[in-house]
């Protein structure tokens, strides 16, 4: 074993001044300062790594988990909503249930349904629909054609069960209807047209 | 005994009556008479009049002459009987149901041969059956083979589907034939997927809104 240089024994306990040593010496002091910091230094916790390898090799949760984790985690919502605006919803939530929207027409029986009545006639004048529902009695059942395509409608309740129907067009003109799929000799040399009508209530 | 006898006497001639009422003024004057007697002799075997004032209205409103309202009255008589008879056999007691009556004589009109009539109520000992008569009849409707149309509605009624939903089959077939299906392999494949066929739509909110009753509609 070498014996150290008592010169840098000195330098090492602040005896002697860097600048008196030789280069040589001086180099050797140098390394052995950077030395003894490196070993003050503090050293990393070694469960850290661990717990970084840990957390990389974990699974993701499934997007169910997630999900359910986002959900029962707690979070602060915010409404600044003025007192006029919470009044004035309260009140179309109240019109709304009182008077609901689009609850027009009869009210329908639990035997009865709904017949929706379509033909095309451009140019007809008028068009009713005639069948064993109305005793066949022209007139009662007016189709209509509002937006003047040619394209006539009725919608009737009716009690349920099977009818036999034609088209009246202009007060004389007898024609079953083409866009049914039910079609029935009706015995004077002509065929009716049949509807089912079904319970509105299912 | 005497009052229930006096009403049994009364009963005909005032369905006889109430029937020439209504025709009065809607049928040619000269079919009323034998248009009347054909009501009274349907009365009096117990079969449904309605079907028959409704023919000759349908007559008089279509303008046809009063021999040819006759004669198609009389046409609707002898289904109706073929109707009952087709009941009888296929078990129903005497005196049949009118409404049962009607169903048949509905499902002979629409060409659905008498044996076939008579599977289906085979398979449906009980009333109604309208839904039943009417889905085979729309099979045969789209040319489906009746016995195969009839098998089709009765593994239907087998699987336990209610009557109301047997229309909701044939739609099915009719609807496997649209997208190209052979008829039999629409059978084949509405076959198995009974019971869970698709349901026909129901009105939408904008139909029951716009829908109007007519005046005094009467009942089939």
């Amino acid at each position: 074993m070498n014996a150290i240089d008592p010169r840098i024994h000195q330098a090492l306990d602040g005896e002697l001044a860097p600048a008196a040593l030789s280069a040589e010496l001086s180099r050797v002091v140098e390394r052995l300062v950077t030395a003894a910091a490196l070993l003050a230094a503090p050293l990393p916790l070694a469960s850290l790594e661990s717990r970084v390898m840990a957390a990389i090799r974990r699974p993701v949760p499934s997007r169910a988990r997630r999900l359910l984790r986002w959900l029962a985690t707690p979070r602060a919502i915010t409404f600044r909503v003025r007192p006029v605006w919470s009044l004035a919803f309260a009140a179309v939530v109240a019109l709304l249930t009182l008077f609901p929207l689009g609850h027009e027409g009869p009210d329908i029986g639990e035997h009865e349904g709904i017949a929706q009545f379509v033909g095309r006639f451009p140019g007809a004048q008028s068009v009713h629909v005639v069948g064993s529902f109305n005793d066949w009695r022209s007139g009662s059942i007016a189709l209509e054609d509002v937006d003047q395509d040619g394209v006539w409608r009725a919608t009737v309740v009716l009690p349920t069960g099977a009818y036999e129907y034609m088209f009246v067009v202009d007060g004389e003109r007898w024609v079953p209807d083409h866009l049914a799929e039910r079609l029935v000799a009706d015995e004077f040399g002509r065929e009716n047209s049949i509807v089912i009508v079904r319970p509105a209530r299912r | 005994m005497k009052l229930w006898l006096g009403l049994a006497l009364l009963a005909g001639p005032l369905a006889a009556q109430s029937a020439q009422a209504r025709l009065e003024g809607r049928v040619p004057g000269a079919a009323i008479p034998a248009v009347d007697s054909l009501v009274q002799r349907a009365y009096a075997e117990g079969l449904p009049t309605e079907p028959l004032i409704q023919k000759a209205l349908e007559g008089g409103a279509k303008q046809v002459t009063a021999p040819r309202i006759v004669a198609a009255v009389q046409v609707s008589l002898g289904q109706l009987r073929d109707a009952r008879d087709l009941l009888v056999h296929g078990g129903d007691e005497p005196p049949v149901t009118p409404g049962e009556v009607t169903t048949v004589a509905w499902a002979l009109r629409r060409g659905l041969p008498g044996p076939v009539v008579q599977r289906v109520l085979v398979a449906l000992p009980r009333p109604p059956r309208a839904s039943a008569m009417h889905a085979v009849a729309d099979l045969v409707a789209h040319h489906f083979d009746p016995d195969s149309g009839a098998d089709l509605i009765i593994a239907a009624i087998g699987q336990g589907l209610v009557p109301e939903r047997l229309l909701d089959v044939s739609a099915a077939a009719a609807h496997e034939l649209q997208r190209g299906h052979t008829h039999a392999e629409a059978l084949a494949l509405v076959r198995q997927e009974l019971p869970n066929v698709p349901a026909s739509p129901k009105p939408t909110r904008g139909a029951v809104a716009r829908a109007r009753r007519p005046a005094a509609p009467t009942p089939p």
